[in-house]
């Protein structure tokens, strides 16, 4: 029976650093399998929609331009999405990866949890329809 | 006026809301002076409805939900969910994806024990120790994020497999690792069996003797505490139990300190496990393919989660959403020890007797009945629906 086992402890921790990190000053790796935000390549995309149907929380949606010519465009939800790579198990095709450098992605506004993938004219065609949809809206 | 001859009745209400609990559960002590005569709990605060949600979504998407029953052993509910489901359908996983599924189960095992000894040392008052046990803790924390790429839902499952491969440079740093907590713990086991102050918390305190434990149906490291020889992966194995066998770790005394002992030992032999596997790690594929209707039929599938054996009941009528869904969590069946063990000690060594168990109470939260026998009714969704809404008008 002793008194104070772990004296031996604390006086070793009065000459280290503290273990705590400093995140916002100093930036630690991410690990390179960490699950990070979506990435979404429209070449391989066919339009299976199987990743939509396994999202469980419904963060992502596959709008489509031209479904002829397999033209997609995809809106990711980041405030929905919970990070667990269901939808790149899912596809067949290799179109979707979690990339390990965004992760950074608390905002205080709701646009930047918006993000649409896709060729550019394709999402340009989906946002000008949208705007004049808003427009022609009866108030 | 005449002084009362009977002797009164003081009870002491603890939560939902309270500083020492960080989970909401509610607990009437009666007590007579420092001494506690009687014990009730009332849970149900954090019921989520989780089961019914599951009814609604596909297998695959249900397999997400699961896994944030709990948050600290958040891989075992996923993993106990995929094994009925395969049940089901009748497939296997293979043997590499198994072993990968042990691995982070034991892993889990190592953090969730290290969070309870801090847990536990807090509640005792010995916050040097809690300090310290969650510093070791984020090296595992720090190993389950480089290898599946979360610190807590890790997501390793998918029905059929895993998604998460082992290199050879993250098997070297969870040997690194292994190595330096097993120092650390066997430092943790030398405390928490010598220190006189702290041994004055737990030794002879809530004492529950095998016939007790085994009355109670008390299971994990609580029961093996008091001497219950039970537990899964030795009774029956899943996974890559049956390849990489563990010892079971028990004890006789059933005091606070045995289940302080019991909980170290058993993170020695997790370090032992997870080493075994990192270096026999069978080589193959880590996914089967399992189809998206699962057929119809009925399972039990049990898991030993950190806490003792996690069971799962799976229905399925042969679509792509399950019939019913039903959780039975560990924290649940230890509850009764607790209330039994309580009568007999002091007000002030109730947080350490609560924590004891190592209660998990968003996990346990599945259902309230109340029995009142003569004016029972029953009720089907809609009418409990109606009953919701004039209730909170």
């Amino acid at each position: 029976m002793t008194i104070g086992s772990m004296f031996g402890d604390i006086f070793k921790s009065l000459f280290k650093k503290p273990s705590t990190e400093q995140y916002p000053f100093v930036k630690t790796e991410a690990p390179e399998n960490l699950r990070g935000k979506l990435v979404w390549d429209p070449e391989k995309c066919t339009g299976c929609m199987l990743c939509i149907k396994d999202c469980p929380s419904n963060g992502i949606e596959l709008l489509v331009v031209d479904k002829v010519n397999k033209k997609f465009v995809m809106r990711y939800n980041i405030d929905r999405c919970t990070f667990c790579a269901q939808c790149v198990e899912s596809c067949r095709f290799g179109c979707i990866e979690m990339s390990d450098e965004m992760w950074e992605l608390a905002s205080i506004k709701k646009e930047p949890f918006e993000v649409f993938y896709g060729r550019d004219e394709d999402i340009q065609f989906l946002l000008d329809n949208a705007a004049k949809g808003e427009t022609e809206a009866p108030c | 006026m005449e002084p009362k001859t009977a002797p009164e009745k003081f009870i002491v209400p603890i939560g939902p809301q309270h500083p020492a609990l960080k989970e909401p559960g509610h607990f009437e002590f009666t007590v007579e002076g420092e001494v506690v005569t009687n014990a009730t709990a009332r849970l149900g605060f954090v019921h989520r409805g989780m089961e019914k949600g599951a009814e609604n979504r596909t297998w695959i998407q249900d397999l997400y939900l699961m896994e944030r029953v709990c948050g600290i052993c958040s891989h075992v509910h996923a993993l106990a969910f995929a094994l009925g489901v395969e049940k089901l359908a009748g497939v296997q996983a293979p043997p590499r994806a198994q072993a990968i599924r042990e691995l982070v189960s034991e892993l889990e095992r190592i953090h969730s024990h290290l969070l309870w000894l801090g847990v536990a040392a807090h509640e005792g008052g010995f916050d040097t120790l809690f300090m310290f046990s969650w510093r070791d803790r984020e090296t595992v924390m720090d190993l389950l994020e480089t290898i599946s790429g979360n610190r807590v839902n890790y997501s390793a499952n998918v029905l059929g497999g895993v998604k998460i491969d082992i290199s050879e440079k993250q098997a070297d740093a969870i040997r690194k690792g292994m190595d330096f907590l097993e120092e650390r713990t066997k430092h943790y086991l030398k405390v928490v069996t010598e220190d006189e102050t702290f041994l004055g918390r737990t030794r002879n305190i809530g004492v529950m003797t095998f016939e007790q434990a085994d009355f109670l149906g008390a299971i994990g490291p609580t029961g093996r505490a008091s001497g219950v020889k039970r537990d899964v992966r030795v009774d029956s194995p899943y996974t890559a139990y049956n390849d990489f066998p563990v010892k079971l770790v028990t004890h006789t005394h059933g005091d606070l300190e045995a289940r302080f002992i019991v909980r170290i030992q058993e993170l020695y032999e997790s370090y032992r496990l997870v080493r075994e596997l990192v270096d026999k790690m069978p080589t193959g594929d880590l996914t089967v393919r399992v189809p998206r209707r699962i057929p119809e039929g009925e399972v039990i599938s049990r898991v030993e989660a950190p806490r003792g054996e996690l069971l799962y009941f799976l229905k399925s009528n042969g679509s792509d959403t399950p019939e019913r869904v039903k959780v039975r969590t560990p924290s649940l069946c230890n509850w009764s020890s607790v209330l039994v063990t309580a009568v007999g000690h002091n007000l002030a060594d109730m947080p350490m007797i609560l924590a004891g168990i190592d209660p998990c109470f968003s996990c346990n939260d599945r259902i309230v009945t109340v029995n009142r026998k003569t004016d029972s009714t029953q009720m089907d969704w809609e009418d409990l629906r109606q009953y919701g809404i004039e209730y909170y008008k």
